[in-house]
């Protein structure tokens, strides 16, 4: 029997048949989603160490935890060294916090903790004032809550490793006595190889959380990732977050790849010839890939499915890069597709926004935010290739995953389109590398034949599905999508048709026998990543586990 | 008070010569501030003899005092006149630091 142990997986354990594992008890955060990342808050009455480079947003994010942990009355103290008191409060007031109120009512401090710039040092010395101050303020204030930002800059005063771990032992064993819920942000050092304060850092912390904010492509995307939590589940993601008008945001995504939901019954794609080739449509909760050239059809046919989901009294959220709603709307009512109605009926929702306009968090926060609000049934992303202008591949890449994780899970049906380029390539057609994300994929194309130019689709993949990979014509006409029957060349005015068809075939099928490659290869790139992970997930276990042996001491 | 060592010189009371006036931040009886405070007294009680004003807080005591002169770590040493104010932190075991810190190395206002 195991039920002395504590089950870090309880929440999903059901816990009927052991004795219920004391849980440990958690300090909420307040701050929106971060709450669910660790599944309910902060350890209470231990350390949490925060690690980010400046400008990642921890003291942000200490600060927050007091300022809501105050108005939810639990008092709190702030120390700086790093920041004078009256910019935090500044920095504060930007984002309507208003933190001198709380002082007045004493249920937040700040300390100012900055260091005197002409210190002169003889002989030894500890952080006993600090601990002090902090005791004496707490017994005033009944505190509950502590925050300690840039400690690092505190341990420039000792001068060997010994000093900067005794120093972090005292420290540590206040705050366990003091039983404050903690958080000490750090600033990891620039230099490669951890530091000795480093890794006592991370022994001491019950709970560690990195934070990253990256800068591709002028556009800052951010990261929030908690590195360990003892005696608890959490979320194993990076998770997005951004700094809202209002403070920190953070997208809870639950762990991606498990939870989806199965693929639901076939639906309709809103042509009945398509529904055919997909051997009754195309299933619910599935992702569909529409991908080609410029002005094949991709929009009127996105618009045909959306208009036939909300006809059948479902809701759809398109989320647009390109034009605005009312171009868009107006657009399909050439091709003979009333979308008006449904907006108006509230079953089909426009997100349109720049891809340019904002960084890749902010547009997955808008996104998952109209879904929460919206609850579609269905979502359409025109075009996918647009998000490249998010911040680069990288970020592209992101905002679908997540996007995509958040539909799965949700057993939302999400329609990409992709526009290609130029040439065509079916190496392309996968977009931003989401192939394996993908369920059904549609490619069209041109067809030039005879001073014509013909419209063309074919289906490359249906999972789940038997369909028929035949190359199909279609036109878009006053009166939609009409797709013709299998696509036969010019008729009788074409010599050799036959031949030409078993090459066509052929070279489709090499085509496609390429795509299933890369979809394997993306395949195995994730796992050699996620291999990765875990190597780095043990290396670091090993250190933790024996923080002597590793560590060099910074300078004599 | 432990005057031990007293030696010869600065016993002229105050005249031309600074005042010093010293503020000791120490943390109960640790065995820095014992020391820090052992030091400073000693001077006070030699070369800074009648020209010289100590006071000792103990953080523990008056958190309030150490919030509003940023103290911390302990021992420190604030010399708060002659002007400019300055911070010395530490146990105050090297007395030549602390003597070059008051400018009172030698070489210095010896009478």
């Amino acid at each position: 029997m195991k039920h002395g142990r504590k089950n870090p997986r309880s929440a999903d354990a059901g816990g009927k048949l052991s004795a219920p594992a004391p849980r440990l008890e958690k300090a909420p955060t307040y701050i929106c989603g971060l709450d669910d990342i660790l599944e309910g808050g902060l350890p209470r009455g231990r350390t949490t160490v925060v690690n980010g480079a400046s400008g990642s947003g921890k003291t942000l994010l200490g600060l927050e935890f007091l300022y809501r942990g105050a108005l939810h009355g639990e008092p709190g103290i702030f120390i700086g060294f790093e920041e004078p008191p009256e910019q935090i409060r500044q920095n504060a007031a930007t984002l309507g916090w208003d933190l001198p109120a709380l002082e007045k009512q004493n249920r937040l401090f700040i300390l100012d903790a900055r260091l005197k710039p002409d210190l002169v040092r003889t002989g030894k010395f500890s952080f006993t004032g600090l601990l002090a101050i902090a005791a004496g303020k707490c017994r005033a204030m009944g505190a509950r809550r502590i925050v300690i930002d840039a400690f690092e800059v505190a341990l420039r005063l000792f001068d060997t490793p010994r000093q900067i771990r005794d120093e972090l032992h005292a420290l540590n064993n206040w705050l366990r006595d003091s039983g404050l819920t903690a958080i000490l942000t750090i600033r990891p050092p620039s230099r490669s190889g951890a530091s000795p304060s480093e890794d006592f850092f991370e022994s001491m912390a019950d709970c560690l959380l990195s934070m990253d904010a990256r800068v591709t492509e002028q556009i800052a995307n951010r990261r929030l990732r908690v590195v360990k939590y003892r005696g608890s589940g959490f979320g194993r993601n990076e998770y997005p977050y951004v700094i809202s008008p209002t403070g920190l945001r953070m997208a809870a995504i639950t762990s991606v790849g498990l939870r989806y939901k199965p693929l639901g019954e076939k639906i309709s794609t809103g042509n009945a010839r398509l529904d055919e080739i997909l051997d009754g449509g195309c299933r619910r909760a599935s992702c569909i890939l529409l991908a080609g050239l410029p002005s094949t059809g991709k929009t009127t046919l996105a618009a045909t499915f959306a208009a036939a989901a909300c006809a059948r009294g479902e809701r759809v959220l398109y989320i647009g890069f390109e034009e605005s709603e009312a171009a868009m709307i107006h657009n399909v009512t050439s091709t003979g597709i009333a979308l008006q109605p449904h907006v108006e009926a509230g079953r089909l929702a426009f997100l349109t926004q720049y891809p340019e306009a904002l960084g890749v968090e902010e547009h997955f926060m808008a996104a998952l935010d109209r879904i929460e609000a919206f609850s579609p049934q269905h979502v359409v992303v025109d075009a996918i290739s647009a998000c490249y202008r998010m911040g680069g591949k990288q970020a592209a890449f992101e905002y679908l995953m997540r996007l995509l994780n958040a539909c799965k899970e949700k057993g939302i049906t999400i329609l990409l389109l992709n526009q290609l380029s130029g040439v065509t390539s079916y190496m392309e057609i996968s977009g931003n590398e989401i192939s394996s994300m993908v369920d059904t994929a549609i490619f069209l194309n041109y067809q030039f034949s005879l001073g014509e130019t013909n419209r063309v689709f074919q289906v490359l993949k249906s999972r789940g599905s038997r369909h028929s990979n035949q190359k199909r014509e279609f036109r878009i006409t006053d009166n939609g999508f009409v797709v013709e029957e299998v696509y036969l060349g010019e008729g009788d005015v074409l010599t050799g048709a036959a031949r030409q068809r078993q090459e066509e075939h052929d070279r489709l099928e090499a085509q496609r026998l390429a795509f299933e490659i890369q979809m394997k290869e993306l395949e195995l790139q994730r796992l050699r990543l996620a291999q990765e992970q875990m190597q780095q997930a043990r290396a670091q276990r090993a250190i933790l586990t024996h923080p002597e042996k590793s560590g060099t001491p910074p300078e004599a | 008070m432990n005057t031990q060592n007293t030696s010869p010189g600065d016993n002229r009371p105050g005249g031309g010569q600074p005042v010093y006036r010293f503020r000791l931040f120490v943390a109960g009886d640790e065995p820095n501030s014992r020391q820090a405070r052992a030091t400073l007294e000693r001077l006070c009680a030699t070369r800074l003899r009648d020209r010289c004003e100590l006071e000792v807080v103990d953080v523990f005591a008056d958190y309030q005092a150490a919030i509003e002169h940023r103290i911390i770590v302990v021992p420190t040493l604030l010399i708060e006149s002659p002007p400019p104010v300055r911070t010395i932190i530490g146990s105050l075991e090297d007395e030549a630091q602390l003597l070059a810190a008051l400018g009172l190395s030698d070489g210095g206002p010896r009478p």
